[in-house]
């Protein structure tokens, strides 16, 4: 709502500059978001009366004018020509300022030559001075306009606008009157309200409401007599620097009346109306009305219409048919004061996509009081502008409701607010925004609100009134205790664990969107039986590549590598946790939908990693080393250690989007957590990464599902141990895994360090045969550990690998 | 042995050699050629037993007092040497400190955690419990319970990012369906109302959904966190100094706050919470006194508990400690961006 000080100040003046009073009314609920001076800089243009006007010679378009400014005539050249001599016009003349294109950059006017004429300045349009759009000709002025005064000065231009939020519950703020109402009720200052009329005599056109809760109130007044014709610049002005275009006298006193007490009006020729007859009442079906923007529409039976005889001649509250429009020659004019509940215009605005000044208000409730006032501003504007006279008018008003009181208990609003306010003091902040307060029973209070605060409906609304006048500002500061230790949950504690030491690991955080395609789910290879090709589907996506959910992490993060490398980016190694999502069944149920029975989605806490290039980057001394699978291995190993887990072991798998021979399933404590492998060439092309991309993607709600597990440490023995090595010749084939499980269960329980330092091929060793190395290290705590001790664990060793993986210790 | 025992001489010999050994090992030699096995002192005291009584008295003193002797200027030479050897030697062996460091492979935590982490840190200090709930929500838990009306805009598919049905159920006439993408994470709030008695403090941190085309101060997903208090007895004063102790954790001790009306249909008094921040007023957070009509549906009796609910954007607070100016730059995940936080 944009509120021209001069306009409140009608109502209301508390002494205040503009940026003061903002201040008070942001800390009273109705945000100021800005502070406007509608001049954009103009300054010293002067009202001129054009005394006479010749063509240039030579030019086509430009007329020289002698303009008067009450002490000289100038010469202006002008390219304009929508004026007659006599009129009253701007004209920046030598020195004065306009603000130009860009407002940052105000433009000084000086006099210039055109076709050989000097010109004194310039004769201006209202946009050249920035106060409105209209740029189809020089801005002719009232004919009262008085010559040589300084237009800003008379026409008020440097009066501000208070731009404000107003929220939805304070739809009375989408009018100056509402908003003085607030600045009376928070500043103390007093409040003049003009005198309402009611409507007397009969209008000749009959009114009947069919729906008495859809339209509670219609006040119809007909104005005969009157001449079409421009708004006074004054008028025009004020609806120009609150958002509105003028129109003409009649429609901008509509709309005037509208901004000033906040009940949208419509305006009829009477001419046009069939019969002539209003009917209120829902539309049948097959009737159409071609709107005041020319789009015919079909109708709704939920629209609610205005009908003359003939059809419906307007969408209620929305806006009015082309048909019955005010034009120049309309001579006969109804108006159509009437009250609209908030849903019906809510509902038919949305239904034709069309939301206007009117129906914005008419959805955050207009009161059915507001109807006389408003058409008696109108109805003032129109005789005093537009000539005629008020020959008649009715109010129906069925829908009247008796005014119910909100029960107060000061007792309880003491508590909820914290604030040590007596009854006295809440009773004077609810009458300040005009509640009468009654004593009810057992010290409680009976409050009426007023009218025009139909959002006044529970006793909490009541509390708020009563801090909000007590001031928000002024509500002491205390921190409660919750009485408890806070926390996170164990699964959250393991969840930033794992993130940490991924990240302390090398590994970098992203967040893509997790909307995804079906396609890209497809080109990842997963068979169509793949539980993560079965997608949970967006109604309205953002766009047809992001329409469904994900049910892998892989397509983002693969996105992201691919984004990167585009860049130039080509050493990356990322991750991801967050949900996927799935469509739920018995064994993997989404969460409770509530009592509306509605089935959601599981959605598996996932960890997903992707790397490409070089894992460590070449540096002066050392050539990059690329990123393999042992690289993701070791990430997932880092997860392991961080929630505490006590083995992993990972599986050769051939599995899509995996390349068949570099991929591993992994078990974590021995249950499946996931697949982290190099991706297939033909997923690395269509996702169009670097060659070698690795990924992998983990349950990460099966790795917190126990939290971060303490581990448990035993003392060291006291005696230095034993550390030797052994190295294991055995087929190709065999995976190290199970070479490394022989050799520790040669060496016993005393073995407390066991490293791979080396695996070795060659012609010594024969076709088809490699050699492993490990580094061993014995404790015992009871004694100190000899040769004899290394020799008989050697053996022990022997023994195992041969039985177990059929290989030999090389010695 | 033939003669006596010259020891004068064996002392001048050794300490001629002693000093006039260039480096260590010369002087190892020089030393090895008195005392060493085959020395010349050496053979003296082995030889000294065959002397009689009192000239092997006499000569093991000797003896004795060239050991002492040699070992003093050998330690002082020695001492030389290696003071000599760590100048010349470790001069050479010089490297250039201001090479790279060596550091693990670079990883980073991405800004709109690790600023949700921070913020959770706060809520826990003040003994709030952490907790979470489903993305895609009915419009039960994200508008129902939360005493949203129906006609209300956020209902709609222009504002938000809408679910097909999981099962069989046909969209309504609006195209919505009743499953969704919560557009706040305040659905939780009435999760855990329903699922625990008072007193409940929780913060409820989470991603949410908006239909919304990403540019520098929108997306269709960003973070929340939220809190919300239920007990016997808090008040607005409890919720106003809550939000300030949060606030001032989060921007500072000095910053300037406003604590203001607003309106949301789930609290009411409701009101917002403005730091002044780089010569502005900034919106930080809204809330208010949980609306009786929200207590009431998720099982709590507003006339026996009443409590406070607050809800900030995660995306507005990173923004401000890192000087960010686009929201795009937290989704486009370009690790040029995101390496600056590691």
């Amino acid at each position: 709502m944009r509120v021209p000080l001069s306009w409140l100040h009608e109502f209301v003046d508390p002494g205040l500059s503009a940026e003061g009073l903002a201040d008070v009314l942001t800390a009273g609920g109705l945000e100021v978001e800005a502070v406007e001076r509608p001049t954009g800089g103009a300054r010293g243009v002067t009202v001129v009366e054009v005394r006479s006007a010749a063509p240039v010679p030579g030019s086509d378009k430009l007329t020289l004018v002698q303009a008067f400014d009450g002490e000289r005539e100038w010469e202006i050249v002008c390219g304009a020509r929508n004026y007659q001599v006599g009129d009253k016009v701007p004209a920046a003349l030598p020195g004065a300022v306009l603000p130009g294109p860009d407002p940052t950059r105000p433009v000084e006017i000086g006099r210039r030559k055109l076709m050989g004429i000097v010109s004194n300045g310039m004769l201006a349009s209202a946009r050249e001075l920035g106060i409105g759009d209209d740029h189809r000709g020089i801005w002719i002025l009232d004919r009262d306009a008085p010559i040589g005064a300084d237009l800003t000065e008379w026409l008020d231009l440097d009066d501000a606008v208070l731009d404000i939020d107003v929220t939805p519950d304070r739809g009375y703020a989408l009018s100056i009157l509402g908003v003085a109402r607030d600045v009376a009720a928070l500043t103390g200052a007093e409040l003049r309200v003009p005198e309402t009329l009611a409507p007397d005599g009969d209008p000749g056109v009959p009114v009947v409401i069919d729906d008495a809760e859809r339209c509670r109130r219609f006040d119809a007044r007909r104005i005969t007599g009157v001449r079409v014709g421009p708004s006074p610049a004054w008028l025009q002005r004020r609806l120009a620097a609150a958002g509105m275009r003028p129109i003409s006298n009649i429609v901008d006193a509509t709309n005037y009346a509208m901004l000033e007490t906040g009940n949208p009006i419509h305006a009829y020729d009477v001419a046009l109306l069939a019969g002539p007859r209003i009917e209120v009442r829902t539309a049948s079906p097959g009737e159409t009305l071609r709107t005041l923007d020319g789009v015919e529409r079909e109708l709704d039976s939920d629209d609610l219409v205005i009908a003359d005889a003939d059809g419906p001649v307007g969408l209620a509250g929305v806006m009015g048919g082309a048909g019955t429009e005010i034009n120049d020659g309309t001579t006969d004019v109804l108006l159509e004061v009437a009250n609209f509940s908030a849903a019906t215009v809510l509902r038919t605005a949305r239904r034709h996509g069309l939301h206007t000044e009117g129906s914005r208000r008419w959805e955050r409730m207009v009161p059915p009081s507001s109807a006389p006032v408003a058409a008696t501003v109108a109805a003032g504007l129109i005789t005093r502008h537009a000539g005629g006279a008020v020959v008649g008018g009715t109010d129906h008003y069925p829908g009247r409701r008796e005014p119910e009181a909100v029960r107060l208990r000061p007792a309880r609003a003491r508590s909820l607010l914290g604030l040590d306010l007596d009854t006295g003091a809440q009773q004077a902040a609810l009458e300040a925004i005009g509640c009468t307060v009654n004593e009810g029973a057992a010290g409680e209070l009976a409050v009426v609100p007023p009218a025009y605060r139909p959002d006044l409906l529970l006793e909490v609304d009541l509390y708020e009134e009563i801090v909000r006048i007590h001031g928000y500002g002024r509500v002491p500061e205390t921190v409660p205790s919750s009485g408890a230790a806070g926390g996170r949950s164990p699964r959250d504690v393991a969840r930033r664990a794992v993130r940490r030491a991924l990240a302390g690991a090398g590994w970098t955080e992203v967040m893509p969107f997790p909307f995804v395609a079906d396609a890209d789910l497809a080109v990842l290879g997963l068979d169509a039986g793949d539980p993560r090709r079965t997608t949970v589907a967006l109604v309205n996506p953002l766009s047809k590549e992001e329409s469904v959910l994900r049910t892998t992490l892989l397509p983002g993060l693969l996105r992201a590598v691919r984004h990167n490398a585009n860049r130039q980016t080509t050493d990356l190694a990322i991750f991801e946790t967050g949900p996927a999502f799935l469509p739920p069944t018995p064994e993997e149920p989404g969460a409770d939908g509530g009592p509306t029975g509605v089935v959601l989605p599981a959605e598996p806490l996932m960890l997903a990693l992707a790397a490409a290039g070089a894992f460590e980057p070449a540096r002066h001394d050392r050539p990059p080393r690329p990123v393999d699978l042992y690289d993701l291995l070791g990430a997932v190993e880092v997860v392991r250690r961080s929630v505490g887990g006590r083995t992993l072991e990972a599986r050769p798998t051939d599995e899509p989007p995996y390349h068949p021979g570099r991929a591993a399933r992994v078990l974590l404590d021995g249950v499946d957590v996931g697949v982290v492998g190099e991706l297939h060439p033909r997923v690395v092309a269509a996702y169009e990464v670097p060659a070698r991309t690795l990924a992998g993607e983990l349950r990460l709600d099966r790795i917190v599902a126990e939290g971060v597990r303490h581990p448990v440490a035993a003392a060291p023995s006291p005696l230095p141990g034993l550390r030797f090595d052994v190295a294991v010749l055995v087929d190709e084939g065999v995976p190290a895994a199970d070479v490394e499980a022989a050799v520790r269960a040669g060496a016993g329980d005393g073995l407390t360090e066991l490293t791979l330092f080396d695996v070795f091929r060659g012609p010594q060793l024969g076709e088809g045969r490699k050699s492993l190395a490990y580094a061993l290290r014995l404790d015992d705590p009871e004694r100190q550990l000899s040769d004899v001790d290394e020799a008989a664990a050697i053996e022990a060793v022997a023994r195992s690998v041969a039985a177990r993986v059929g290989g030999r210790l090389r010695r | 042995m033939n003669g006596t025992f010259d020891a004068e001489g064996v002392r001048r010999d050794a300490l001629a050699a002693i000093a006039a050994a260039c480096d260590l090992a010369e002087l190892e030699a020089a030393k090895a050629a008195v005392v060493g096995r085959r020395g010349t002192l050496t053979a003296a005291q082995r030889s000294l037993g065959a002397l009689p009584e009192d000239e092997r008295r006499r000569t093991g003193a000797a003896v004795n007092a060239v050991r002492a002797a040699v070992a003093q200027a050998e330690a002082a030479r020695r001492a030389e040497l290696e003071d000599e050897r760590d100048r010349v030697v470790l001069a050479q062996e010089a490297i250039d400190v201001t090479l790279p460091p060596r550091t693990p492979p670079r990883g980073a935590l991405h800004p709109i955690n690790e600023t949700m982490d921070a913020m959770l840190d706060i809520l826990v200090g003040l003994g709030y419990r952490v907790v979470t709930g489903p993305e895609v929500e009915s419009d039960w838990y994200n508008f129902d319970a939360l005493n949203t009306p129906v006609d209300h805009p956020a209902r709609t598919l222009k504002d938000s990012i809408y679910v097909r049905s999981l099962v069989d159920v046909p969209p309504r006439a609006d195209g919505t369906t009743g499953i969704l993408l919560r557009t706040e994470t305040s659905p939780v709030q009435a999760r855990t109302m329903l699922a625990q008695p008072p007193p409940v403090y929780v913060v409820i941190p989470g991603r949410v959904y908006r239909q919304d085309t990403p540019d520098a101060t929108h997306l269709p997903m960003f973070h929340q966190i939220e809190g919300l208090a239920v007990d016997t007895d808090l008040s607005f004063t409890d919720l106003r100094g809550t939000l300030a102790e949060l606030a001032r954790a989060l921007l500072g001790p000095e910053t300037g706050l406003r604590f203001r009306p607003h309106y949301f249909p789930f609290t009411e008094p409701s009101a917002e919470l403005d730091a002044w921040h780089s010569g502005r007023w900034m919106e930080l957070l809204g809330s208010g006194m949980v609306h009786p009509n929200v207590l009431r549906t998720c099982g709590y009796d507003p006339e026996q508990v009443q409590g406070f609910a607050f809800g900030m954007g995660v995306e507005r607070m990173a923004m401000v400690r890192h000087g960010i100016g686009d929201l795009r730059l937290f989704v486009e995940n370009d690790l040029r961006f995101l390496s600056a936080f590691a």
